[in-house]
Parts: C-alpha cells; sequence; structure tokens
C-alpha cells in the first residue's frame, strides 16, 4: 500500500515534468512574418550615413579566425543559409561556422535561454522591430549595437527600418520582400480556358466558375491564423486600395470598415465554398500539399512557398499573380525580412563581424535572395527565376496590415495575439467580424 | 534504559548503508526533480520572459489564469478535454486493451498475426501517426472522402477533424490504434501468467468461459490493470503531440482539440499572452495543473487500493 502511494506521488511528480519538459514539440511550420513602419525613416537614413562613413573597404580576411555559431529560425531558409556560410567560409576560411536552425514557436525561448545560461550563439537571427523581441533583447543589453560596425551601404535605405531601434542598427535585412501572391495552376486554367483575372471582379468571378467546374478554387487552412492573414492581406489590397495606402502612415486605423470588408468577404467565400466544402478540416500542412496535387485550382500564400511548391511537384506548371483592385492596379502587401544580429558578449566578436558584414555585402545578400527563390527587394539583385518576376509583377507595394497591429498597438498590449487567436475563431463562427474588431480596436493607438 | 539506548544505537549504524544506497538516487531525484518543481512554484509569482529582470506580481498570474475573460474558458475547456480523455483512457481504452488480449489469450485464428499487427502501430512515432490521420482525414487530399466519393456516398463525406462533434472521437480512435499494443501485451502478458493449475482447478469445479472470465482472469489481471491505468493517465494528462499535429496549435475547430498542454505552450512559448515568451505565466498553468493532477491521482489511488484487495 506504501508502495502504491510512493508511486502515486512519483506519478504526479512525472505528470508535472511532463507537463515542463513535454511541451518543447516544435511546429515545422515556415510561416515568416511581417514587419515595417515608415516612422524612424530619419534615424535609419543617419545610421546608414554613419555606416557609409565607417565602412571599411579592404579585405581584412587574413587576421579573422576563430569559431562562430549562427541560428536561424526556420528549415525553410537552411538552403540560404548554406549558400550564405559557404561564400563567407570561401572568404574567411579560417573562420569555423557552425550553424543550427532552431524551427518552431520556441525559438525565442530557446535563444533566451541560451542567453541567460551563457551559451548564446555568437549570431541569430530575430524578427526586427516586426514584433517585440528584438527590443526585448536589446533593453537586456544582449545585442551588439551594429551603427558604425557594419557597412550597410549595398542595402536598400527602407529596408533599415526592421533593424533599427531608437537610431542605432542591431540587425542586418535581407533584400528579400516577404510578400503574398496567388498561385495557379496553368495547366488547369489552360484546359478550362480561363486566363489570369485584371479586376478583382473578374477574380470574384473566376472564383465561381472554378467552383461551378467541380474544382475546389483556393486550397486554404482557416485553422491556421498566418494562411488566413496571407490570403486576407491581398483581398483586402484589391478590395481596398485607397484604404491600404492609408496604413503606411497610420492615417487610417487597422480596425475600420474596409478592413472589416474584406474579413466579411472571405467568410462569404467560405460560405460559397471557395475553399472547399469541408474547409474546416484542412490541415495547414496539407494547405501547399493540395494545390501541388492539383486538388485545387490556387493556393495563395507566402512568396516564400514557391520552393516548397517545386519541392513538392518538380512537373507542376504553375504560375502566380497578385490579385488586381478593380482599376485593374495589381498591389504587393510585401516587407523586408529581418536578418542576424551578433550577441553582445560573444567572445569572437571580430569574426561574428564579419560574417554579419559578409551578410550585409551585395555578395551575400545575392546569395541570400537568389537560394530563398524569394522576391528580391534590391535593384543590385536579380530575381532568381521566372515565378518570382511573376510575384513581382506588381505596380506598387503596399504596408502589410498584420505590421500595423504590431507596431500601433498600446504599450504592453499585443494586437497581434488577438488577431492571431481571433481570426481562427472567427471562421469557426464563435466570434464575429464586429467583434474581432472591436477587441483589436480596444488594444490598439 | 542504557540498553535501550545501546540498541537503538545499533539500529542506526544498521540503516546507515541503506541510507548510502539510497543517497544517490535520492540526491539525484532532488536536483532533477524536487529542485525544478519547487523552482516552477517560485517563478510563477513572477512576470518573466526568461530573459532580464524577473518581476514579482505575486498571484497575479493566477488571477489572469482564472479571472481573465479571454484565458480562463480556454484553460478550463482544456483541463475538461484532459479529463474527458482521462474518462476515456478509463472506461474505453482499457477495457479494449482487455478484451484484445483476452482473445489472444483464447488463442482466436491467426492471433499471432493478429498480436503483432496490433502491436506494430506502438512503434509507430505520435507525429507519423498524425500524419498518416492527415492524408486520411483531410477534405481535400485524404483518402477517406475521395473513397467515401467514389462509391457514390458523396453525402456522407465532412470535414473529419474540423468537425467539432468528431474530431476527439477520430483522436480517440487514432490513439487506440497506436496504444492499444502496449497494454494488450501488458494484459496478456499477465493471463499468461496465471498458473495452469487455477484453470484446471476452474475446469474440474465447472466453471464455465463466461464465469473463468469474470471470476478468476478479470480479478488476476487487476494489478497490471492498475500499471496500466498509471501510465495510460499519465499519458492522457500530458497529451500534447497528436492534438497539436491534429488540430493545430489553437486547439482545433472551438477547441475540440484543445489541451492544457496545448495551452501551455501557446502561453508559455508561443506568445499568446502578450506578444512574448512568458515564463511566469507559463509556471502558473503548470503549478495550477500540479493541483488538478494531485486531486486526480488520489482519485486514483483509491481505485487501486480497491484492486490490491480484490488480488489478495
Amino acid at each position: 500500500m506504501r508502495v502504491r502511494k510512493v508511486l502515486a506521488v512519483l506519478c504526479g511528480m512525472t505528470m508535472m515534468a511532463s507537463l515542463l519538459a513535454g511541451c518543447g514539440g516544435s511546429s515545422g511550420t515556415a510561416q515568416q512574418s511581417e514587419e515595417n513602419t515608415t516612422e524612424q525613416e530619419e534615424t535609419t537614413e543617419a545610421v546608414a550615413e554613419e555606416a557609409d562613413d565607417t565602412a571599411e573597404t579592404e579585405e581584412t580576411t587574413a587576421n579573422i579566425s576563430g569559431s562562430i555559431t549562427v541560428w536561424e529560425h526556420s528549415n525553410s531558409f537552411e538552403s540560404a543559409l548554406e549558400a550564405v556560410v559557404a561564400g563567407f567560409s570561401e572568404k574567411y576560411p579560417d573562420v569555423e561556422v557552425e550553424w543550427e536552425i532552431k524551427d518552431g514557436d520556441t525559438y525565442y525561448s530557446l535563444l533566451s535561454t541560451a542567453i541567460q545560461s551563457g551559451e548564446a550563439p555568437d549570431v541569430f537571427w530575430t524578427n526586427g522591430t516586426s514584433s517585440s523581441n528584438m527590443a526585448d533583447l536589446v533593453s537586456n543589453g544582449a545585442l551588439m549595437d551594429l551603427s558604425g560596425e557594419i557597412d550597410f551601404s549595398d542595402l536598400e535605405q527602407d529596408s533599415l527600418q526592421i533593424a533599427t531601434i531608437d537610431g542605432k542598427q542591431y540587425s542586418v535585412p535581407w533584400m528579400t520582400l516577404d510578400t503574398r501572391c496567388c498561385y495557379y495552376n496553368k495547366d488547369i486554367f489552360e484546359q478550362e480556358g480561363w486566363t489570369v483575372p485584371t479586376t478583382f471582379d473578374e477574380f470574384e468571378e473566376l472564383l465561381a466558375k472554378q467552383k461551378e467546374a467541380g474544382y475546389t478554387p483556393i486550397s486554404q487552412c482557416l485553422t491556421d491564423t498566418w494562411s488566413i492573414l496571407f490570403t486576407y492581406e491581398p483581398v483586402l489590397a484589391a478590395m481596398e486600395p485607397e484604404y491600404v495606402k492609408g496604413l503606411a502612415d497610420y492615417s487610417v486605423k487597422a480596425t475600420d470598415e474596409p478592413a472589416a470588408n474584406a474579413l466579411n468577404k472571405m467568410l462569404e467565400w467560405k460560405d460559397a465554398g471557395y475553399y472547399g466544402d469541408n474547409v474546416m478540416g484542412v490541415n495547414g500542412d496539407a494547405t501547399i500539399l493540395a494545390f501541388t496535387t492539383g486538388k485545387a485550382v490556387m493556393y495563395i500564400g507566402g512568396s516564400w512557398s514557391t520552393s516548397t511548391i517545386s519541392g513538392n511537384n518538380p512537373d507542376l506548371n504553375y504560375g502566380a499573380f497578385q490579385i488586381p483592385d478593380n482599376n485593374g492596379t495589381r498591389g504587393m502587401v510585401g516587407t523586408y525580412a529581418n536578418g542576424f544580429s551578433i550577441y553582445q558578449d560573444t567572445e569572437n566578436a571580430e569574426a561574428a563581424k564579419a560574417f554579419v558584414q559578409y551578410c550585409a555585402s551585395l555578395e551575400g545578400q545575392t546569395a541570400w535572395v537568389q537560394a530563398t527563390g524569394g522576391v528580391s527587394g534590391s535593384p543590385k539583385i536579380e530575381a532568381s527565376s521566372e515565378i518570382v518576376q511573376e510575384i513581382s509583377d506588381a505596380e506598387t507595394v503596399y504596408t502589410s496590415w498584420q505590421s500595423v497591429l504590431a507596431n500601433y498597438a498600446k504599450e504592453g498590449e499585443s494586437a497581434t495575439t488577438i488577431w492571431e487567436e481571433d481570426s481562427v475563431k472567427l471562421f469557426e463562427g464563435s466570434v464575429t467580424t464586429d467583434e474581432l474588431m472591436d477587441n483589436i480596436a480596444a488594444v490598439m493607438q | 534504559m542504557k540498553n535501550a539506548i545501546k540498541k537503538e544505537e545499533r539500529r542506526s549504524r544498521k540503516r546507515r548503508p541503506y541510507l548510502a544506497f539510497l543517497a544517490p538516487g535520492m540526491i539525484m531525484y532532488t536536483i532533477f526533480i524536487i529542485i525544478p518543481i519547487i523552482y516552477v512554484f517560485v517563478i510563477s509569482v513572477f512576470e518573466w520572459s526568461g530573459l532580464g529582470e524577473m518581476k514579482f506580481v505575486g498571484l497575479e498570474n493566477f488571477k489572469t489564469l482564472f479571472t481573465n475573460d479571454r484565458i480562463a474558458p480556454t484553460f478550463w475547456h482544456a483541463v475538461l478535454n484532459n479529463l474527458k480523455y482521462l474518462l476515456c483512457v478509463w472506461f474505453i481504452i482499457t477495457p479494449i486493451q482487455f478484451l484484445i488480449a483476452y482473445l489472444f489469450w483464447l488463442k482466436i485464428p491467426m492471433f499471432k498475426y493478429f498480436k503483432f499487427m496490433i502491436f506494430m502501430p506502438y512503434v509507430i512515432s505520435s507525429t507519423i501517426v498524425s500524419f498518416f490521420a492527415t492524408m486520411i482525414f483531410d477534405p481535400n487530399i485524404g483518402f477517406l472522402n475521395e473513397f467515401l466519393t467514389n462509391i457514390g456516398l458523396s453525402q456522407l463525406t465532412g470535414s473529419w477533424i474540423g468537425d467539432p462533434n468528431m474530431a476527439f472521437k477520430i483522436m480517440i480512435i487514432l490513439i487506440i490504434w497506436q496504444g492499444a499494443g502496449s497494454g494488450m501485451m501488458i494484459f496478456y502478458a499477465n493471463l499468461m501468467d496465471i498458473p495452469k493449475d487455477v484453470m484446471e482447478a476452474s475446469s474440474i469445479d465447472g466453471c464455465n468461459e463466461v464465469q473463468r472470465l469474470f471470476r478468476i482472469l478479470i480479478p488476476l489481471s487487476l494489478p497490471s490493470c492498475a500499471s496500466i491505468i498509471i501510465m495510460s493517465s499519465i499519458w492522457a494528462l500530458g497529451v500534447f503531440d497528436i492534438p497539436f499535429i491534429l488540430g493545430g496549435a489553437s486547439g482545433g475547430v472551438n477547441g475540440s482539440l484543445d489541451f492544457v498542454n496545448l495551452v501551455f505552450y501557446r502561453y508559455t512559448f508561443g506568445s499568446a499572452l502578450n506578444g512574448r515568451s512568458e515564463l511566469g505565466f507559463g509556471a502558473a498553468i503548470s503549478v495550477t495543473m500540479f493541483a488538478v493532477i494531485m486531486v486526480v491521482t488520489l482519485l486514483q489511488n483509491k481505485i487501486l487500493s480497491r484492486f490490491e484487495y480484490n488480488n489478495d
């Protein structure tokens, strides 16, 4: 009996331990976050000028040696990181680079733990100013101020906003534009005699035709907030272009009527079966697979999905377009991606700076942009494929609606968190569009 | 009196070698289990992202957990799902495991083949099992809807895991399919261990099959039943991987696959509370679950002691 009691207590302890330890699962999704605002432009320009002044033009490879550890946050960037490390290693043969991908939602927790335990990587990714994490790291003295240390002259001025806090540069952005687009199956289009729509009304008509022809028009997962967002933003931009322009300087509110209209439009499409008849059961991981296997005609998602689509089905004949507005203008919701920062107390500062400097160079940026297959955000870097050129075929670039939530929430509040929870509930039917907008409005400036 | 003291000294000297043998285990257990648990209790009263200064907030994390309009219903709904799953373990999964073991013990035709087939999924990881489920139940690329459509039963197609009325049931079926093998093997080994003379004696006494099942086999299987319930309960209260992959981090449609570990994950690492990791709040969830688990453990203790009595 006593043994049983001990066993019971041990079980209780084990359950507690498993509760704490068992939650280390990682999601394999490669969702990127967005960023950007137009504020801080002056400061970023100043930083760039300062960087220009301090640019080191001579080769310093001979004197630099040591070993550095680099952390990335998503498996989808593995090949790009490999390409950058290979280029760097050629230039700096005496520097050993160990890199690790810490994929999943626990990335920042792992990073915090590593910093706390004195085992921080020398160089690591953060999401820049698009989330509170980089600011948190800066306020705790964990990031090196790169202003004056790194030459940013090869980068686009606009891109520096995501890496700047209080006028100081803490990371090197990548010249990839994280954008969304509508991928479509060219073979099915050709077979059915459909053409790429030139207005938003035509796009809606196309959806109806596809549904009528027995296809699933759009492969969508409505239980994943990122899938919802990556469809919502292009739909919003196409439906309400004037409103979306106002997001750039926050002259319109994130919860104004046009924002609600676009959500209602998506709900309308759900009811019309444009995402398939049983969309609530669609698994996030299977969304792209449904498109690549031809079960769905179109897929609206991030531009970084290109490599996954081609990887899933190399024979798929597909293209991409930006959903046009009713004036025929194709807008692209896009923001620069953030890259690496240096740990303040790194023991290999010179090697870490050399690596980050290589990332900031045209050579490093080109390697990254072309390996990711992403949309180039710099005229100096060519798009790596025809599909990327199709994605980039847009007359204007809009600010991400989600980045407005991230940047204009009240102090200590998180509008993105509310969106992440309630956007799924909206399609489940447990909250209404008005309730969702009210919940977000309550925490916005 | 002196003699008594000397006797006591001798006794305590005799005990010392046992202490020496116990010490390494106890020290390791204290370092790796007891201290972390105490640490969890401590950080549950702090606001802390895992980096920088820890801000003492008293019982604020618990207050948020129990009273916040958004968080409290989610948390209690997840606790209820865990308890619902626990009941399924006790009243559905374990009896099924015993039934299968009993059929094998009866040596039904091809029982060796079935034993192998039923045990095989146990060695497949939960992640792969969940992926199989996606390939079966996903409305777009899954096999099931396509099969139903092809045989002219398209009216029976559904969103399956996306249907709040079906998701939990599908998860339980998956868990039975994957995990029944382990409990079944323990029951089977237990049944095989029952002395033959007991069986022979029962036959001589004119015991029929039903009597043998209820008067001999089930009572003699209760000790292994206790072990299986203990293990399954740990699994039930700590379940994470299968619902996470089936329903995503949000816990499925209308929280149908939301369990405490998923809530813990979202609010601790998934920045669902305030846009960043919040270890203090996560610790408060853990401490609360510790209390819930203790209650469950006490209840289980009662059941187990009954089993022990029956087995004597």
